[in-house]
């Protein structure tokens, strides 16, 4: 990795060159690196000291990956010019039309640059305009909504600037900023392969965009055509593919790169946050709610990414940790999609599912597209008995994104609880498929084939043996695939599976009727094969419970005994001194 | 249907709507005596006015019409001065809208054209739109949508009718500035070569593929069994657009091949051109359209140009979830299982069941859902795709939610279904799935055949129905228990001691019984909630007719209603039965055909094929119609020959050439099969039925009735090269698996078969009891003719045991003769004749001298109707006898002609090899 003054340097640039583009939301996200850049403790200066945050554990933690992480080898990274400005001084009009940008007037500054041919100026007269066609189509989604859902309203400036951009980019007078905006256009037309192309050459040449970056991730959507794209090594290149990965669901491969980032830019929310979701999407929420809890205090204004922090918060019933947040999120910035699904966890926690519901569909008003709002006021639809709502907000999850696994569970529940486990196996495939390391997934599948209606018993073993295979928390497979064999009459399988039932119950110290069923049942077992000594340790443990067994328990004893004494050669025969 | 117009506002004001009140308005001038200014005649008039309904009625398009069409229409309706002249006012009205003030004060003055509410005192050739009729409606909720319109919706409104109008101005002169333009910077940014690329790969493929079975069909046609797919493609490269598609579909259908949905769909979001979906209720009844196409001949429909169009309704309708069923639809008709089976569960996700079924959920709304109905849906999916097993499950799924939430009529329906799966797929291993779910088993407690349980079924469903008062259900169900009772013996259920009686109802007669039950409900028929789609159908049809010359006479009050050339345009519409009925009025023709088939009466089997072939081709299925097809060139082949038959099958062919293949291929096989058995050609004939054998493979799923008829043609086959223990062994398995599964019908056939190898085989003495059996058979099924041709078999067998037999064969012989006679076929005719003129030679009481013309007559008959069938070995047989009668008779001349015969069919049968077939080649 290049030098940590090196990258200060080339992101201190861009972030002047975008903001003069009025490419915000990079410029923001630029700056947050450069901010998360450690300091060289020798030479921190001390208005930088409060940014130092090395006295957490997590950080302690992260230190010692970053040894293992940083060196690659065989990577060497381009060193890429920062672009030089062609208009030294900034003419008049593009003055005026940036203040007119800056107040969110797009259609004047435009208007006011209609005869400048400064390449800055022209970005922004095609930005702008780009801008004012989007804000126009957010309009009229609203004005022209049919009788039969919103119709589909388009932004009426993508022609003209595709045309424009076209003929630029053919003159080869464009620059990185317009290629990034041709992109765009070319995306939102459909037109991908050629949008890739376009944003693949953007940020070759100008690599500090991180919102070609992340126009270019939403159009990678296979690993096969990440691997197609051919990008010059830059240590952006690294947090694309961190997030790429993310958004592919290699969760592992994302975070083992985000750990090399934060060689460099130790302190960076940004790649903290992130980190926080990989290991959300592992379930590993302890650590999560970890690195939340460090967020939080580093950047107490935060609302992006905290619904994620909710969830989790939900997850482990903290209610008043989740009151905390929603009140702070609240008095943030309360109208937020994120802000709004934050409350509206708080109150499913409550029981509150009405209330719920309602902030759900705040948020949805906020952002359409809004997945794991979906998901969630399908949740809530389902602790209400409602079905049907339930399922239609889980549908409407899925064509958001046919990926999201939760969703399709979701579905498969509610057909479940409608009495149709049959048309349920649909979706729990689905989602097992999507997600095949979930042993709920699994679980919920065989519960699903083992219901009255079906009793597809084969069946639903091969889905216990999966659940078990992979880190079965609950511990419901062992059990349940050792009574199905019982059921089924294999009662070596059964056999087998109690004793690594009540292994597991005794690693974890659990106590409880299952406890009991497996000890019974191996005595059982043990005593019909004739093995007495094996039985007589099951029995014996059984006495230390209350109840019939141990009256059971008892006379498997004595039965044992008085075969035994009845027989006395024949044991001589089997155990020889 | 009423159902779905509830949301409020669900009728949005558009620029082709402002047109039609524009035209409503030259229609019905407000405060004008008698006709209004620029008609002629009442019946211009009228015309004007049929023409406005029809445009709020049809439903041949998801898009409202540009502008241009309008206009288009509109010259089209009356060629006359007076149609520029309105279509004059329409322009100048429309371009006079510049603001949005113009807009207010137009719906106002529109108000002025609505009669008030006591009209009824108005004189009579006043001209005044009634408030509750379909124009006045329309006019009234027009005004409504404008006034509930807010200031934005009012410009885009107004900027839209600028669009609408400049489009037209534009388009007048040839395409220039927008088309052109467009085009190239779509050019530009085509980026989905590869796209493209494959489109022209799979083309050039298909291209193949004809290729190779044009050079097919000058061999021997094995192996053309096409993928549907490739078929479809090429349904949507050059079959011509059927008469549903409309000028935009069209549009969307050439633009298709090219592959790429996405820039198309593009073209239509340009925001020169404005899209306007029709109404709720045009949508609806263009979907409902469709649905009868795709059920009717779901190969009509290209799979990607209908595609295209529900992904734009799609898009500018995302609620409307029929769309997602629509889809299904047509995934299902081209064999597409993953886009069906997501498309299907898409749609009762959505809708949860509530929206645009025929079966109307009762009153009073049911919170759960009708997620039964997907149960229904899906298992009839599974079945379609054949995977039985599946199907059942869910089946059984949707017994048991439909009772939960006592939803009746979808648990008759459900019922229906499976009957018709068991039916189908008569698996033994079925009965225990369906045995622990359905409570009526299990509570009589006894274990029941799968027959038995079928016909359970098939009684509760169909008293469900009748108590539902589902009268298509009911005749179906009708339509099924006479196709039970044609193939099974019908036992009571639970006999209670030896006297229970037997009663047997495979006779035609109580078959047709149990169809005129279904089609007297039929005729009784009242419309139920298919109103719409006949309103629909007619505007459609109307509108799409008005080209023709013959618009002026429409009308005419001077013509009356006879105005004769109009007559079949109104004998083409639907007529007041909905399609579904008169498909299942069809099939009862179809079953009818079969009965009198089975029964052996074969004229009238045929006019009950050709009832169906012309009166029901355009109604029914394209399975049923090539059905009724396969029966009328089987019953040719039998009587006139296989010349006659197969050029009749190439007509077949061309016709069903993408539908429904199997049948007419198995057609094929059969008919090659049996010309090859006559002429001697074994090898061939061995060689067909491999084919045969490869149909009933289980592939695609078992069907027990090609796989009997698979092996039987084996079996007759080995006998007909003399291979009498493999032929003995093939049908005695054959027996095995026919009794096994409960098949009557064929069983008796195969006991005839072994009757018929025993006697060829020279074991007269073993023959006899199978004959008598197959006899036995025939007698309890009412299988006439079957057990006229055992009888004759019998009679063979008796006189090959010795001349001592001879008269006890010609009695027998002569008994079966009026039935032989009058249904037979050539060659059951002809060995008739035969096996008379054999007992009358082998008697010793008859005297050959004094009768001799009997002999020789029926020899002769025999003779001319096997030459027809090209039977060379009875034809040898025959002209042998004939010889032998002559030689006695000492004419030498005729001795000589009949022994050359003789030569000429003994050569033709040992000399086949060499010789080319010639129809083999035909075909």
């Amino acid at each position: 990795m290049s030098s940590k003054e090196s990258c200060r340097s080339e992101l201190r640039i861009a972030i002047r060159q975008l903001s003069d583009r009025c490419l915000y939301t990079a410029s923001k996200w630029a700056a947050e690196q450069l901010v998360g850049i450690e300091q060289d403790p020798a030479k921190f200066t001390p208005s930088n000291t409060r940014f130092q945050r090395g006295s957490s554990s997590i950080r302690r933690k992260y230190r010692t990956h970053e040894i293992a992480a940083t060196p690659i080898a065989g990577v060497s990274y381009v060193a890429t010019p920062v672009m030089e400005e062609d208009e030294l001084v900034d003419g008049d009009f593009y003055l005026l039309a940036k203040s007119y940008f800056d107040c969110r007037e797009y259609k004047r500054a435009a208007h006011v640059l209609r005869d400048q041919t400064g390449r800055k100026s022209v970005f922004l007269r095609c930005y702008a305009l780009y801008l004012a066609g989007e804000k126009r189509k957010e309009e009229e989604m609203i004005e022209l909504e049919g009788p039969l859902g919103k119709s589909d309203s388009v932004n009426r400036e993508l022609v003209s600037l595709e045309r424009e951009l076209s003929m630029l980019c053919k003159n080869g007078t464009i620059d990185p900023f317009g290629l990034y905006l041709y992109g765009l256009v070319l995306k939102q037309k459909g037109s991908e392969n050629l949008a890739r192309t376009v944003l693949v050459e953007s940020v070759n040449s100008y690599p500090w965009n991180w919102n070609a970056w992340t126009e270019l991730r939403s159009l990678c959507s296979t690993i096969d055509i990440l691997n197609t794209v051919n990008l010059n090594s830059h240590w952006m290149k690294d947090f694309f593919l961190a997030s790429a990965y993310q958004e592919l669901r290699m969760h592992n491969e994302s975070l083992s790169k985000y750990e090399y980032l934060l060689g460099t830019f130790g302190n960076s929310n940004y790649i903290q946050a992130q980190i926080a979701k990989a290991q959300y999407s592992l379930r590993e929420f302890d650590q999560v709610e970890a690195l939340f809890e460090e967020l939080m205090r580093s950047d107490p204004y935060r609302v992006e990414d905290m619904d994620m922090y909710s969830n989790v918060l939900y997850a482990k019933e903290s209610f008043s940790a989740l009151s905390y947040l929603a009140h702070r999120v609240f008095m943030t910035d309360k109208y937020r999609p994120e802000s709004c699904c934050i409350i509206g966890n708080y109150y499913s926690l409550k029981g509150q599912h009405e209330k719920s519901v309602m902030y759900f569909r705040r948020a949805l008003k906020l952002n359409k597209n809004y997945l794991s709002a979906w998901t969630l006021m399908g949740h809530e639809f389902v602790e209400m008995k409602n079905t049907p709502a339930a399922v239609d907000a889980y549908r409407r999850a899925v064509d958001v994104d046919p990926c999201d696994y939760r969703a399709w569970y979701g579905l498969g529940q509610a057909y479940e609880m409608m009495g149709m486990p049959f048309y349920a196996l649909h979706y729990f495939q689905k989602s097992v498929f999507l997600q095949p390391n979930d042993s709920r997934l699994w679980i919920a599948m065989a519960q699903c084939y083992e219901t009255e209606q079906l009793r597809m018993l084969d069946e639903a073993i091969k889905c216990y043996k999966r659940a078990a295979a992979c880190n079965d928390r609950e511990a419901i497979a062992l059990y349940q695939l050792a009574k199905l064999h019982a059921e089924l009459g294999h009662p070596e399988e059964a056999a087998s599976y109690y004793k690594k039932d009540l292994e597991r119950m005794e690693d974890e110290e659990r106590e409880g009727p299952n406890m009991v069923e497996a000890l019974l049942y191996l005595a059982r077992y043990y005593k019909l094969q004739d093995r007495f000594e094996e039985a007589e340790v099951y029995c014996t443990r059984l006495l230390d419970y209350s109840g019939p067994e141990r009256e059971t328990a008892k006379s498997l004893l004595r039965g044992m005994r008085s075969s035994q004494s009845s027989l006395p050669s024949m044991d001589v025969e089997r155990f020889p001194p | 249907m009423s159902g779905i117009f509830k949301q409020p506002g669900a009728f949005a004001i558009t620029p082709h709507k402002v047109s039609v009140c524009i035209l409503l308005k030259i229609y019905a001038p407000p405060a004008q005596i008698s006709l209004p200014f620029p008609f002629s005649s009442v019946a211009h008039h009228n015309r004007l006015g049929l023409f406005l309904l029809s445009l709020t009625k049809s439903c041949d398009d998801i898009l409202e019409p540009k502008l241009d069409e309008l206009i288009h229409q509109l010259r089209m309706m009356s060629q006359n001065w007076m149609s520029t002249w309105i279509i004059d006012q329409l322009m100048t009205r429309l371009s006079s809208l510049s603001s949005p003030d113009d807009l207010f004060n137009f719906f106002i003055d529109i108000r002025g054209i609505l009669g008030g509410p006591d009209s009824g005192a108005i004189e009579d050739d006043q001209i005044i739109l009634d408030l509750n009729s379909n124009l006045g409606i329309f006019l009234r909720r027009c005004v409504l949508a404008f006034n509930l319109l807010s200031f934005e919706g009012v410009c885009h409104l107004l900027t839209n009718i600028g669009i609408y109008c400049k489009e037209e101005f534009s388009n007048c002169p040839p395409y220039e500035a927008p088309s052109l333009d467009d085009s190239s910077s779509n050019l530009e940014t085509y980026s989905e070569y590869e796209n493209m690329d494959l489109e022209n790969f799979v083309y050039e493929k298909v291209s193949e593929e004809i290729e190779a079975r044009k050079e097919a069909n000058e061999r021997i046609p094995f192996h053309l069994h096409v993928p549907n797919t490739l078929l479809s493609l090429v349904d949507d490269i050059d079959v011509p657009v059927d008469s549903a598609a409309s000028k935009q579909s069209e549009k969307v259908r050439v633009a298709s091949p090219y592959g790429d949905p996405s820039s198309n769909m593009l073209r239509d979001d340009d925001p020169s051109g404005a899209v306007f979906l029709r109404t709720n209720w045009q949508v609806q009844g263009y979907l409902q359209e469709q649905a009868d196409i795709i059920e009717k001949n779901g190969g009509a429909v290209s799979l990607n140009g209908f595609e295209i169009v529900l992904r734009q309704l799609r898009k500018l309708a995302p609620e409307l979830h029929r769309v997602h069923f629509l889809s299904y639809l047509n995934s299902l008709s081209h064999d597409d299982y993953i886009a069906a089976l997501e498309n299907l569960h898409c749609y009762f996700d959505y809708s949860a069941g509530t929206e645009g079924l025929d079966f109307v959920p009762p009153a009073g709304s049911n919170s759960f859902g009708r997620y039964e109905v997907a149960l229904l849906c899906l298992g009839m999916m599974h079945f379609h795709f054949g995977h039985p097993k599946l199907a059942l499950e869910v089946l059984t799924e949707a017994v048991r939610v439909s009772q939960q939430q006592s939803n009746d009529t979808c648990l008759a329906y459900t019922l229906a279904a499976i009957s018709n799966l068991l039916f189908e797929n008569g698996i033994s291993s079925t009965a225990r799935l369906i045995g622990s779910s359905y409570s009526l088993f299990t509570s009589i407690g006894i274990s029941l055949s799968v027959q038995q349980q079928l016909f359970v079924l098939l009684r509760g469903s169909l008293k469900r129905a009748e108590s539902l008062k589902l009268k298509r259900l009911v005749a179906s169900n009708h339509l099924a228990m006479a196709k039970f009772d044609l193939t099974h013996v019908q036992r009571p259920l639970l006999s209670f001691g030896p006297k229970a009686s037997m009663k047997l109802s495979t006779c035609p007669v109580n078959v047709c019984k149990e169809l005129r039950l279904s089609s007297h409900l039929i005729s009784d028929f009242c419309n139920e909630s298919s109103a719409m789609t006949i309103d629909g159908a007619f505007s459609t049809a109307w509108l799409r007719n008005l080209p023709k010359p013959t618009g002026s006479l429409l009308l005419c009050p001077e013509n009356g209603s006879g105005s004769s050339s109009n007559v079949s345009q109104f004998c083409a519409q639907p007529t007041s039965i909905p399609g579904s009925v008169m498909q299942v009025l069809g099939s009862s023709y179809l079953l009818r055909a079969t009965a009198w088939e089975l029964y052996g009466s074969t004229p009238l089997a045929r006019i009950n094929a050709l009832v169906h072939a012309t009166c029901f081709a355009d109604a029914s299925s394209s399975s049923d119609t090539a059905l009724a097809y396969v029966k009328l060139i089987q019953h040719l082949a039998v009587f006139k020959g296989y010349k006659e038959a197969f050029s009749a099958l190439k007509i077949a062919e061309e016709k069903f050439l993408s539908v429904s293949k199997s049948q007419i291929l198995l057609l094929k096989l059969q008919l090659l099969h049996d010309h090859a058995l006559h002429r001697g050609h074994l090898k061939l004939a061995q060689k067909l039925c491999d084919e045969l054998g490869v149909l009933a493979s289980p592939v695609t799923g078992v069907d027990m009735n090609l796989k009997t008829e698979a092996s039987l043609r084996h079996a007759r086959t080995l006998l007909a090269a003399n291979q009498f223990r493999e032929a003995a062994a093939v049908a005695h398995s054959l027996f095995c698996m026919c009794y096994k599964y409960n098949l009557q019908v064929e069983n008796a056939s195969v006991l005839l078969l072994l009757a018929e190898i025993h006697k060829k085989s020279g074991n007269a003495v073993l023959g006899l009891p199978y004959a008598l059996a197959s006899l036995s058979f025939c007698q309890s099924f009412n299988l006439d003719l079957l057990k006229a041709s055992a009888t004759l078999t019998l009679a063979e067998l008796w006189l090959s045991l010795g001349s001592s037999h001879a008269t006890r064969a010609l009695n027998l012989v002569h008994g079966a003769f009026p039935m032989i006679l009058g249904h037979g076929g050539l060659e059951l005719r002809s060995r008739a004749y035969i096996v008379e003129a054999k007992c009358y030679l082998s008697d010793t009481n008859f005297s050959v001298f004094e009768n001799y013309e009997i002999v020789i007559d029926s020899l002769r008959q025999a003779s001319d109707e096997l030459q027809l069938l090209e039977f060379h070995e009875l034809a040898a047989e025959a002209f042998y006898l004939m010889a032998m009668v002559y030689d006695k008779l000492g004419q030498l001349e005729k001795r000589e002609e009949a022994a050359a015969s003789f030569q000429k069919h003994i050569l033709a049968l040992q000399n086949n090899k060499n010789e080319d077939d010639p129809l083999v080649g035909v075909l």
